[in-house]
């Protein structure tokens, strides 16, 4: 299996007053193609540390990140800017969908933004998968909070990015809604050939990963026993 | 682009207002250019019509030249490399002797005392040969009821001229002016018929080499420049246009700039999938470009509108180079004011956009 995404010896220190906090102990983490990876923690445990440092939008203190065996932490601001916008798609917690664009628009950025050709295709395809294909014209605050996430499970695939980041990505929805966005984001995962890293609270989610880590106090260790039963 | 138009239509209510502002400042700002120009130009139209280089009076007019009596002498002083001519200048009030109301019919004016061979006659009266009474009137007059072969008396005395011809673009500090033959002129001003032969000026076309020492030279914006109240009403008016221009680019860049703020968590959100700071600035600067080329070029279309329905009220003149300078000081303005929110833009931290 190919690693996608590798965190090699990567710490975070913070500075506050005289005291070094150490928000992340040296960790090592690697996630393979396919593979769904939720990552759990009480609030101030680093997860948010731990994603944003993996996604380049912080330096860590030691160590580096590669995504695809490039060595990303190390590249300026720009190069990395190029990279998430190429290599990662992002799932937020509070849906990371522009309200003036419709659906299908959001699509369109990313070629706007490249300066590449629309793929009608590979568009029409997801929007059949993800059942958005009906809310293609509409603008977000037409659409459910479901139906919002599933858009943004789009956007996040569109540009068939390597890794995909979802934070919180059911914090929204109710039970139902939330394990079809989990059922959906799993299945693409393993189709696509994605690494998917999850940051959750919720560990009814977890039922969906093939590994799940814990953070506490900036010690990131796998959970041991965990099986994914769906 | 693709981002700034389409939030443009999306929230069009809010975009609208915006435009509006600016619709109404910017109709203002042309509107007023028209006006200061049309004024401007109509004080200095007859001079401007000269196509001179340089205008020469005595140092005792302290500046006046309805206050300088130059000689024969004073003239042939004048050395020249080109053409000079001699210019009798003083105002005059003039009335319509067949008018019902003479009183009603008095008109502000100017005499211009002229040879008749002389450059400063004005060549669209056609050819004619100005002598006695008869007179080359500015065509404003022709709304006051004159045709050729009108007769015009001068209020205050009994001289009556008979109009030969008119003239186009012949105001002098927005009064009409009048061309006569300088010995008409002579006999007007020393209100004498054995006047002396004394004049205002002489108005150069060339280059001057030498001249008497009790003469000054002026050039023309100079001389411009010394007519009473022009100095102070270009400047009032420039002030205005262009504080009105600053002022729009602070409303538009406030604007801007409260919209971007609204917007940052938004933006923190796209710059953490990788979107780049230019692409995010850009589209907040092309935003500004459209919001200012939409709302002026309605307040050039009403400006142009207001032109066509006030022309013959006011004096309403286009100039293309003050509308160009006046558009591109909008755009240029209203890019500063874009900056601000450019660089809250940059400031704005992508790591709010992920909470763990």
């Amino acid at each position: 299996m190919k690693a996608l995404i590798e965190m090699i010896n990567v710490s975070k220190d913070f500075l506050q007053g005289d005291n070094i906090i150490s928000a992340l102990k040296p960790t090592n983490f690697t996630a393979y193609e396919g593979e769904l990876i939720g990552i759990i923690g009480p609030s101030g445990s680093g997860k948010s540390t731990f994603l944003t440092i993996l996604g380049g939008l912080q330096k860590p203190t030691t160590g580096k990140v590669l995504i695809n065996g490039m060595k990303f932490s190390e590249l300026t601001n720009d190069e990395k800017s190029k990279i998430r916008l190429d290599q990662i798609g992002f799932i937020l917690q509070a849906s990371n969908l522009i309200p003036f664009l419709t659906v299908k628009e959001q699509m369109v950025l990313y070629n706007k933004i490249t300066k590449t050709k629309v793929n009608s295709e590979w568009m029409n395809e997801l929007f059949a998968k993800l059942g958005v294909d009906k809310l293609k014209n509409k603008y977000p605050s037409a659409l459910s909070g479901g139906e919002r996430q599933r858009a943004a499970i789009a956007k996040a695939l569109y540009h068939q990015p390597n890794v995909i980041f979802a934070d919180e990505p059911t914090a929204s929805l109710d039970s139902n809604k939330a394990f079809e966005v989990m059922k959906l984001l799993a299945k693409e995962t393993k189709a696509q050939k994605k690494a998917t890293i999850m940051v959750t609270h919720d560990e009814r989610l977890l039922a969906y990963c093939d590994k799940v880590y814990v953070i506490v106090d900036g010690v990131l260790t796998l959970k041991a026993g965990h099986v994914n039963n769906q | 682009m693709f981002l700034a138009i389409k939030e443009l239509s999306y929230t069009k209510g809010k975009f609208a207002l915006i435009i509006s502002v600016i619709v109404l400042v910017s109709y203002l700002v042309y509107f007023l250019t028209s006006l200061a120009y049309g004024l401007a130009s109509s004080y200095t139209n007859a001079v401007n019509k000269w196509e001179a280089t340089e205008i020469v009076i005595t140092i005792d007019a302290n500046d006046s030249i309805m206050m300088s009596f130059m000689t024969t002498a004073d003239f042939d002083s004048v050395d020249i490399d080109g053409e000079k001519a001699r210019l009798g200048l003083f105002p005059a009030v003039i009335n319509n002797p067949s008018a019902d109301n003479r009183l009603d019919s008095r008109v502000n004016a100017y005499f211009f005392g002229i040879d008749d061979d002389s450059f400063l006659k004005p060549t669209e009266a056609g050819n004619v040969i100005l002598q006695g009474n008869q007179v080359i009137v500015d065509e404003s007059l022709k709304k006051e009821g004159y045709a050729i072969g009108s007769t015009i008396a001068v209020s205050g005395t009994d001289m009556q001229f008979e109009i030969v011809g008119f003239s186009t673009l012949s105001t002098y500090q927005t009064a009409p002016v009048i061309y006569m033959a300088m010995q008409t002129w002579q006999t007007y001003r020393y209100n004498t018929e054995t006047p002396p032969n004394l004049f205002s000026g002489v108005i150069v076309r060339g280059r001057i080499l030498d001249t008497a020492d009790d003469l000054l030279r002026y050039t023309v914006d100079d001389y411009i420049a010394t007519l009473p109240g022009y100095a102070a009403q270009v400047l009032t008016f420039s002030t205005m246009i262009i504080f009105l221009i600053i002022i729009v680019a602070f409303v538009l860049g406030i604007f801007i700039y409260v919209l971007t703020i609204q917007k940052s968590p938004m933006f923190g959100v796209m710059k953490a999938q990788g979107i780049s700071n230019g692409y995010i600035a850009g589209s907040v600067v092309t935003q500004t470009f459209l919001l200012v080329l939409i709302g002026i070029v309605f307040g050039f279309i009403l400006t142009i509108v207001s032109g066509i329905f006030l022309a013959d009220a006011i004096p309403f003149a286009i100039n293309a180079l003050f509308y160009g300078i006046i558009t591109f000081a909008f755009f240029l303005f209203a890019f500063f004011g874009a900056l601000f929110s450019v660089s809250a833009v940059l400031k704005i931290d992508p790591l709010k956009a992920i909470g763990g």
